[in-house]
């Protein structure tokens, strides 16, 4: 009996070889609208780091001005001050603890020929690799000790140990940055977190940067932050020295903190912390720390960009127009056959049967619909692709997985089911005398 | 009031050519009832088409009123069929979406009358079918003979001069047929010029003269022999 | 003519015709927010940056030396970039219009930490800049030669001038009416900076942000290892001049030039997410316009097919084919306007609680009345086919009952 139907559904879209493409044609473009914006959407906002994401926590303290919250209602600033930033590292009070700033070194690599470039930095701490899963290919990140003696070590990334040693293990050579040598403790694996959750201040987009070296000897080596730096209060006079020392905030910290009590605890610290500090006449505001793990952090930093979520609102709203359109030349094409409709039920044809060959024709177009709705998504995300050329990181946002392709099929289907519906109810309504009766 | 001489019309498709007139001549007085009869696929219904100004003749010539119709432009025509001729189809031919009362107004919107002359009009036609009582039904709440009546109210809203009617009783019972019968008897009786086709002998004999068509021409056959045998 | 008999035949079908009108309703509700928001993106695209970006290059000069003497390497290359031939003039700078970096502070008319300040970005630069950009100066002087100064990023003495764009100086001074010259604003909680001339505009960095049009000059050069230089030559030789300059400037090796932008570049990539935005909304506009056109198309020549008899009728009852295809044109117009009607009421909604979500700038009034005329022509472009074949059905299709 389907096969039946599904030559009455081909006969009944040949009939109308122009309607049933545009029926097609329809369909496959709300899809495509639809899913290109999705699939950028999905990709923006998913986690990146899925296994552990629940027990890293951004820190936040308000050390912000008394007259005005750091952002309104009353946000604390999202990063911490030097001053902060290295006592909170320094106590050790979660079971890791990062903190960081990005700047960027001038890499001169050997030989007299080759030309020196510069590239991204992040300072940062000894638990960083293990704290965000960081892969390695060669070697590993630096110990505790480093830190704490300053020592002028460097974990690379694959794309620039590729650049500078064709990909060879690298780890124990001497690579000069911006004048000073550095020893290669570790080169990394493959490794891009979309977004880059751990800093989310710059562009959330980007890749890793490809040098990691000590925090310390950034800070000793004056390595300006690539990153913002706000201030509510002026700076001292005394140089580099007031700058340290002053309410400047430029740092970003992590903890790991593996439960709620872990959580509730360093809670607790950093409240501890404040109203030591108010005591020595800092900390202005009232008592206002954060921890927020990766999701939550990525939605207060609103990752998804608003322009995506405009057009994801206008590509539904497209979709439906869409699917608008289909129901109504479905239904066009019943109402144009409600004789024949009739006929065939005076003749004993039941509504069950009526309703397969409909949903079966229905299907057949959402199908096809589908298909071309993927085709058009890929196609879409190469439009956006080269709209965004001259931004690298757009490669990341473009990407079609599986589960994106099996999305689009399911919501060709679904869509074609749902447009089908209507005109298939109405069709099954006819009653089988009532349209005879007019000649 | 009508006059063919000469007129045949031939249908082409891609591979007959069906000469469904052929030398087709008639006149027909003002005020005249004529029934035409003839066997199935003898062109009586391509000779009311033409006569009805809803297809070209082929070759001859076709005079209403005294205009030759073959110089008229498709607005003309439209102006002809709205104003002078109102038609009877065999299948009725409401309009599904429109009710009675709207289905009366089709030939009064484009006549270009003004409403109240139009509400007069339709309401009297359709006194005079005796749907009165119906204004607001859609033709599908109707019976086959109702369809029929209000269709013949339609066709006289215009008080047209010249009435075709192509089997205007061929779905109807006899009872129901002999009502419609009385009513183009009377719509007659009033001047107005009648050409009715029909297979039913009986019927027939109710005009004032028939015609009888045999491949495409008039014929003087057994149609008039049959007509004198029942009359006789 | 016949509105009301057409009126009640559409009732009769109302869903159908009601499935058309809701797209049409939806589609409006589409274009009038795309449409606001190209218009939005457009404006703030069209806005000049005060400099005159066609003879404009901007590069960045790092240098790597530790304790490279950076006044030197500066004055050098500032010294020979302005005397090569073609170069009309050059500065050394923090940063520029449309970088999308920079710096910013706030001013105030009081001194005090209390005082409300008002958001600027900060050039600082010598006395070439106004020159350099290519602004006007339009009250007061440039800065003289000898008032350069020379800070670094741990700046903490501010030059007691500044040149202020008109917009910052008027933001400043609401009430003032007479020369903003001479008058003193506050940096820094307390230090006090004497306006000695105002442009008529050079925007901040920052293209999105809403004091765009807010920034000062000051005299007074950075010496870190981050520079920029902003070139601009003589007018029609900037693609020539960039290689001369890479070429120039790569003879010092103890610093790495990297970045050279024309600044029509510089543009580019700054409004890069809101050109693409216009570019996507324009599409799905255009393709949705396009949906709906044929989708009409679709509905009516079915309505024409499933008519066919009714029109033959018509036709024998008299009608002549411009009042045929008429019959089509007008209830379509009637469907149309339905789904317009509708479809405006949808726009302003969504409009409203887009303008509260993502901050747009509410609908311009004309852009509903636009997007109405719009698809009434649309409608009607997409239904004249159709009924131009309706007006061709033989009146003698009547009396050829099937
Ligand atoms: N549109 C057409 N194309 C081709 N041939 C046609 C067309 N219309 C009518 N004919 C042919 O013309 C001839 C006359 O047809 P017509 O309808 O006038 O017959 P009729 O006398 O009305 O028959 P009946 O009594 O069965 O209604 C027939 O042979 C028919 O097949
Ligand atoms: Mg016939």
């Amino acid at each position: 009996m389907f096969r039946y139907y599904l030559r009455l559904g081909i006969l009944s879209i040949r009939a109308n070889p122009a309607l049933s493409a545009l029926m097609v044609a329809a369909i496959g473009i709300g899809i495509g609208a639809c899913m290109t914006i999705v699939t950028i959407q999905y990709i923006m906002s998913g986690n990146p780091i899925p296994e552990k994401s629940d027990q890293l926590f951004h820190v936040r303290v308000d050390s912000w001005d008394p007259a005005e919250p750091y952002d309104e209602p009353n946000e604390p600033p999202e990063q911490l001050t030097y001053l902060d930033a290295t006592a909170l590292h320094a106590a050790g009070r979660a079971n890791r603890q990062v903190i960081s700033f990005l700047s960027s070194r001038v890499v001169q690599p050997a030989g007299e020929d080759s030309k020196p470039f510069q590239t991204q930095s992040r300072a940062t701490t000894a638990d960083f690799f293990a704290m965000f899963n960081v892969p390695f290919a060669h070697g590993s990140g630096w110990d505790k000790s480093a830190d704490d003696t300053q020592e002028r070590v460097v974990v690379i990334g694959q794309a620039l140990n590729e650049q500078l040693f064709g990909g060879e293990n690298s780890v124990g050579e001497l690579l000069t940055l911006s004048g000073e040598p550095y020893r290669i403790v570790g080169v990394l694996d493959e490794w891009s977190p979309v977004p880059l959750f751990y800093d989310l201040n710059n562009n959330e987009y980007n890749d890793p940067a490809a040098l990691f070296l000590p925090f310390s000897v950034a800070v000793a080596g004056e390595h300006g932050s690539a990153g913002n730096t706000n201030c509510w209060k002026p700076i001292e006079d005394g140089g580099v020295e007031a700058f340290r020392n002053s309410e400047c905030i430029w740092i970003q910290m992590w903890a790991e903190l593996p439960g709620e009590a872990e959580k509730a605890a360093y809670l607790q610290f950093l409240d501890a912390y404040v109203e030591e500090q108010k005591l020595v006449g800092r900390f202005p505001r009232p008592l206002n720390n954060r921890l927020d793990n990766v999701e939550e952090w990525m939605d207060i930093n609103e990752v998804v960009d608003e322009d995506v979520s405009v057009l994801l609102g206008l590509a539904i709203l497209f979709l439906i127009v869409c699917l608008l359109n289909t129901v109504g030349l479905l239904l066009a094409k019943v109402m144009k056959r409600t004789k024949d409709i009739s006929l065939r039920r005076a003749l004993g044809a039941s509504k069950a049967t009526l309703f397969a060959q409909y949903i079966v024709e229905a299907s057949m177009i959402g199908l096809a619909g589908g298909v071309l709705g993927i085709g058009l998504t890929w196609l879409g995300l190469r439009g956006i692709e080269n709209l965004f050329s001259i931004f690298e990181f757009v490669q990341k946002l473009v990407v079609m997985d599986w589960v994106m392709v099996l999305a689009a099929v399911a919501l060709a289907i679904v869509s074609a089911l749902a447009a089908a519906l209507y005109p298939t109810w109405r069709a099954c309504s006819v009653t089988p005398a009532a349209q005879l009766r007019i000649q | 009031m009508l006059q063919m001489n000469n007129v045949s019309k031939i249908y082409r498709t891609d591979t007959v050519e069906t000469h469904a007139l052929r030398e087709f001549s008639l006149k027909v007085e003002e005020g005249e009832f004529v029934s035409v009869t003839g066997p199935s696929g003898s062109g009586k219904t391509t000779f009311l088409n033409i006569a009805g100004l809803l297809e070209d003749l082929s070759s001859g010539t076709y005079e209403l009123d005294g205009r030759d119709i073959s110089k008229l432009n498709d607005r003309e025509r439209s102006k002809v069929r709205n104003e002078k001729i109102g038609f009877i189809f065999q299948s009725f031919n409401l309009i599904p979406e429109l009710n009675i009362f709207d289905n009366v107004d089709v030939p009064l919107r484009y006549r270009g009358f003004k409403a109240p002359e139009r509400r007069k009009r339709i309401e009297e036609s359709l006194e005079l079918v005796g749907l009165a009582s119906r204004l607001e039904h859609m033709p599908a709440q109707l019976s086959g003979g109702q369809q029929q009546r209000v269709a013949i109210a339609r066709a006289l809203a215009g008080e047209p001069r010249f009435l075709l009617a192509d089997e205007p009783t061929g779905n109807l019972d006899t009872n129901m047929a002999d009502s419609v019968m009385d009513l183009l008897g009377e719509i007659n009786s009033t001047g107005t010029t009648i050409i009715m086709v029909t297979h039913e002998l009986t019927l027939a004999t109710r005009a004032n003269r028939n015609i009888f068509v045999r491949d495409g021409s008039v014929s003087d056959g057994p149609g008039d022999l049959q007509l004198a045998a029942v009359a006789g | 003519m016949e509105l009301g008999p057409i009126w009640r035949a559409i009732l009769r079908n109302k869903s159908s015709y009601a499935l058309i009108a809701l797209q049409i309703a939806v589609t409006m509700a589409i274009m009038v927010n795309a449409i606001a928001i190209i218009q939005e993106r457009a404006t703030q695209m069209a806005r000049p940056s005060g400099t005159d970006e066609d003879n404009i290059i901007t590069l960045t000069s790092v240098a790597f030396v530790p304790d490279a003497d950076m006044r030197t390497m500066i004055d050098e290359d500032l010294a020979l970039l302005r005397g090569m031939p073609g170069v009309r003039d050059a500065i050394a700078t923090n940063s520029f219009p449309l970088r999308s970096g920079g710096w910013s502070m706030s001013l105030s008319t009081e001194p005090g930490p209390n005082s409300d300040g008002i958001g600027t970005a900060i050039y600082f630069s010598d006395e070439h800049a106004i020159e350099t950009f290519g602004t006007n100066l339009v009250a007061g002087e440039n800065f003289a030669a000898d008032e350069i100064t020379w800070n670094n990023r741990e700046v903490s003495t501010w030059p007691a001038t500044g040149i202020l764009t008109r917009a910052l100086a008027e933001e400043l001074f609401p009430e003032e009416t007479g020369s903003l010259v001479g008058k003193t604003v506050f940096i820094n909680e307390n230090d006090p900076v004497k306006i000695v001339g105002i442009v008529d505009r050079l925007q901040a960095p920052w293209n999105g942000w809403e004091r765009v049009e807010n920034s000062m000059l000051v005299p007074s050069r950075r010496d870190g290892e981050f520079q920029r230089y902003v070139i601009r030559t003589e007018p029609g030789m900037r693609d020539e001049m960039i290689p001369r300059i890479e070429a120039a400037l790569a003879a010092n090796k103890d610093r790495i030039i990297e970045n050279v932008r024309s600044m029509t570049e510089v543009r580019e990539r700054s409004y890069t997410g809101d050109s693409a935005m216009i570019t996507m909304l324009t599409f799905i506009v255009s393709l949705l316009t396009v949906i709906t056109g044929l989708g009409i198309v679709g509905l009516a020549s079915f309505s024409v097919s499933r008519r066919t008899r009714q029109i033959g009728v018509r036709r024998a009852l008299g009608a002549t084919r411009p009042e045929i295809m008429r019959y089509f044109m007008i209830e379509n117009f009637l469907i149309s306007s339905v789904g317009i009607i509708t479809g405006g009421i949808l726009a302003v909604a969504l409009n409203i609680y887009m303008v509260q979500e993502f901050a747009l700038t509410p609908l311009a009034w004309y852009v509903v009345p636009i997007a109405m005329v719009i698809l009434w022509l649309v409608g009607q472009a997409a239904v004249a086919g159709p009924a131009r074949r309706a007006s061709g059905i033989s009146p003698s299709i009547a009396t050829r009952s099937i």
